[in-house]
């Protein structure tokens, strides 16, 4: 300890400038490998939520990019029709989320209320940490009060068993709705269209709707469902003719692809994208290893005295070999100490910032994802800090001590 | 360039880190030009484009690493060649022309570079500023090794 | 007396890119503990290069070497690293100091390495040097802000703080005065006297060389 607090003080920190160098160049390379790390596992996590509602006979409704929505042309009992449709001839999964409410809770967040019904709600099959599963079966204006599921981060205002009174937008009219769970910390939802970005339910509300609710819904409610609409156990042909229904009635070109097509579309752009974001980050982090190689040679060629009377005067190499090993692990801390607080300060910020689809709950803030990626970069280091150090001491062995001496 | 303080090496050296720094920003540029429609890519390089100048400032810190050694290899020389009759002046103004003038040449050639590929020709400029100002800050330490 | 250093050296080459130099070529050294022997010879035949090899800082040579009854080429890097300091001091020229440590922090260097087991640093033996050869007043002075006699008595010093059992002392008087020249070469043989310290010393200085029991002299291979 004493021998390599030595070697820091009297010989790396007198020249500082290639601690700083070195420390920036890692900081580069550890920061492209986090953010392609946590970016690789969103989308993962993205493709698992699509692939368990991805089965045989399963069709998600994906409107077509050239169509205009015009909410004017579009009349209400347009969408009734194709609710009466889908009610008639389908099961289907509902699910829309975003709508804001005014909502009093201890963070003064602004609350989302996500929309799903019976269907949407087993396959996801969300996990609570206290209370029971929405019930669907409540008789809407009849029944006093509607059961509904909390994120965490409203459950201190709103416990298990509370009543909350809510004039919602979407139907125009005052509820009473009833906590009847709390939902898992950090509860997703992928967007199905860009499976990296989520939003997270920690201040989000869970309402059940069956079809008597989505009738008595306005039009916002009942279109925003229509969008990303799943078709279960149905054909093509069935799903072909349920596209015709919403173009006449709406106005609007929905598609509806199957397994394979999604499959296809999954191997074709996410997979081609993800290949090109790891050939860049690849290629990224070789010229910053290049770079940080030059730099540990060039710093050589000024410490080689220092290095080599300590050699001369009893230091073994692999004395020098854990110096060296001891001091890029220094500069490895250093740099995850600061991604580390980068990322809890950005998971902060959305704290600050009152955006509750992004808060998260976690150490520091930091959610699973960030620390695995955090673990991604550790891992590099240890090879990065590895090649560095091998090549460190090649260069400094094949000068003779004496020479470097006498330097 | 007998009297010079650089070798080939020295030149190639800081031509490669010159270089280097020029095409980051270019490569930067160039990507901004581009339309990307994958989601997930234009996620990803937004978190390097939305931070270009910081980014390209802080690998500009490899000129100075090279600066601040080459310095440091060729006190002796310095010292020696002012034993033989040369002045810590001629030394320096030497030192700061050559640096200046391999700055340049690699700066044309990035501007050859950007009008080959349509891109702004003054995008490179701030990083000249940056480079003369690493010049004149070694070129004032060149004095310091007057006396070994 | 058994030896204390059993060399023999078939030959050591030194490669350049087109161009190969071989020296010491089937050359022999016997030398007891006590023993002071000084190496002679012009510019190029390989003294420094023996004085490399002898303290194990040069092991790319054909032939073989008994240090202390133990053949070298059995010993692992780091048991070198540690006979280096312990058993063997090295007198080298003024330049051969850490220029950002102190003159005090140069010469305790070698504790440093000596490990944890055993004390080596003897307050009154590290103040008997100090006094000896009067570097008392420079010991907190970098080395560039020394004078090259009070830099070569700072290289003795560092040379001499483990006792080493061998000093190896590359033209240790070549940039000195007759007064600083007598006070090094008479604390080498000092040390000789009082710790049986084994002297070995490459100079060019005849007068010097004569001063030891043996000299060696070294010619060009041919």
């Amino acid at each position: 300890m004493k021998l390599f607090e030595f070697f820091i003080t009297k010989i790396f920190l007198r020249k500082v400038i290639f601690s700083i160098a070195m420390i920036l160049l890692f900081f580069m390379a550890n920061y492209t490998i986090f953010t392609a790390t946590r970016l690789i596992l969103s989308t993962f996590q993205g493709y698992q939520e699509v692939k368990s509602m991805n089965q045989e006979g399963t069709y998600i409704a994906n409107l077509n990019p050239d169509s205009n929505i015009d909410m004017d042309a579009i009349a209400e009992n347009g969408t009734q029709k194709v609710y009466d449709y889908l009610n008639n001839n389908f099961k289907y999964a509902f699910y829309t989320d975003g709508f804001i409410a005014s909502l009093p809770n201890n963070d003064d967040m602004e609350i989302s209320f996500s929309y799903m019904n019976e269907e949407y709600y087993k396959l996801n099959q969300f996990e609570l940490s206290q209370g029971t599963d929405l019930n669907f079966d409540y008789q809407f204006n009849k029944d006093k009060e509607i059961p509904v599921l909390v994120g965490k981060g409203l459950s201190k205002t709103y416990p298990m068993g509370s009543t909350i009174k809510i004039e919602l937008p979407v139907l125009e009219q005052s509820m009473t709705l009833k906590v009847q769970g709390v939902l898992k910390q950090n509860a997703y939802h992928s967007n199905f269209h860009a499976l990296n970005s989520k939003n997270y339910y920690n201040f989000s509300v869970f309402l059940p709707v069956n079809q008597e609710f989505i009738t008595h819904a306005n039009i916002d409610l009942q279109l925003n469902g229509l969008m990303d609409i799943i078709i279960l156990q149905t054909t093509k042909e069935k799903v072909t003719n349920l596209s015709e229904i919403m173009q006449d009635n709406l106005g609007l070109k929905f598609n509806f692809f199957s397994q394979k097509e999604n499959f296809d579309y999954f191997n074709e752009y996410y997979l081609h994208s993800l290949k090109i974001m790891s050939i860049i980050t690849l290629i990224l982090v070789v010229i910053i290893i290049c770079h940080s190689v030059w730099n540990a040679l060039v710093s050589i060629r000024l410490m080689l005295k220092d290095f080599t009377i300590n050699l001369l005067v009893g230091l073994s190499y692999s004395k020098l070999r854990k110096i060296l090993y001891s001091y890029f692990g220094i500069l490895f801390s250093i740099n995850l100490i600061v991604i580390f607080f980068i990322t809890a300060y950005s998971r902060y910020g959305s704290w600050l910032r009152k955006d509750a689809a992004f808060v998260t709950y976690g150490l520091f803030g930091l959610i699973g994802m960030d620390w695995f990626a955090l673990l991604v970069v550790f891992l590099f280091d240890i090879i990065f800090g590895m090649i560095i150090v091998e090549i460190m001491l090649r260069k400094i062995k094949k000068i003779p001590i004496s020479l470097g001496v006498l330097q | 360039m007998r009297r010079s303080l650089f070798r080939f090496v020295d030149r190639f050296e800081l031509c490669i880190t010159y270089l280097f720094c020029f095409s980051l920003n270019l490569i930067f540029d160039y990507v901004k030009s581009l339309s990307v429609d994958s989601y997930i890519l234009k996620a990803f390089l937004e978190n390097f484009m939305n931070y270009q100048t910081l980014i390209n400032f802080l690998f500009t810190f490899i000129v100075v690493v090279f600066h601040y050694q080459m310095l440091h290899r060729k006190k002796t020389e310095i010292y020696c060649r002012i034993l033989v009759g040369d002045t810590i002046l001629n030394i320096t103004i030497r030192y700061t022309l050559e640096c200046l003038m391999i700055l340049g040449f690699v700066y044309l050639l990035s501007i050859a570079i950007n009008i080959y590929l349509n891109f702004n020709l003054i995008s490179n400029l701030y990083l000249v500023c940056i480079f003369v100002i690493y010049i004149l800050i070694s070129a004032v330490r060149v004095g310091k090794y007057e006396t070994f | 007396m058994t030896n204390i250093i059993d060399l023999s050296i078939r030959e050591k080459v030194y490669k350049k890119k087109k161009t190969q130099l071989s020296i010491l070529n089937n050359f022999k050294l016997e030398v007891k503990a006590g023993e002071k022997i000084a190496i002679v010879g012009e510019s190029g035949v390989g003294k420094s290069s023996l004085l490399n090899i002898i303290g194990l800082l040069d092991t790319d040579y054909s032939g073989e070497y008994t240090l202390f009854g133990s053949l070298t080429d059995n010993l692992h890097a780091s048991e070198l690293a540690q006979w280096r300091n312990q058993k063997v001091g090295f007198v080298l020229q003024e330049s051969a100091l850490i220029d950002s440590l102190t003159i005090e922090e140069n010469i305790k260097l070698p504790l440093f390495y000596a490990g944890t087991e055993k004390n080596f640093f003897e307050p009154e033996y590290f103040e008997n040097v100090i006094n000896a050869i009067e570097i008392k007043s420079i010991l907190k002075k970098k080395p560039l802000e020394c004078s090259g006699g009070e830099k070569s008595r700072a290289v003795f010093a560092r040379g001499i703080i483990m006792k080493p059992q061998i000093i190896l002392s590359d033209e240790p008087t070549a940039s000195l005065d007759v007064e600083n020249r007598e006070r090094i070469i008479n604390l080498l043989f000092k040390m000789n006297e009082e710790f049986k310290t084994t002297i070995i010393t490459v100079t060019h200085d005849l007068e010097v060389a004569n001063r030891h029991d043996k000299v060696v002299h070294l010619e060009r291979s041919k």
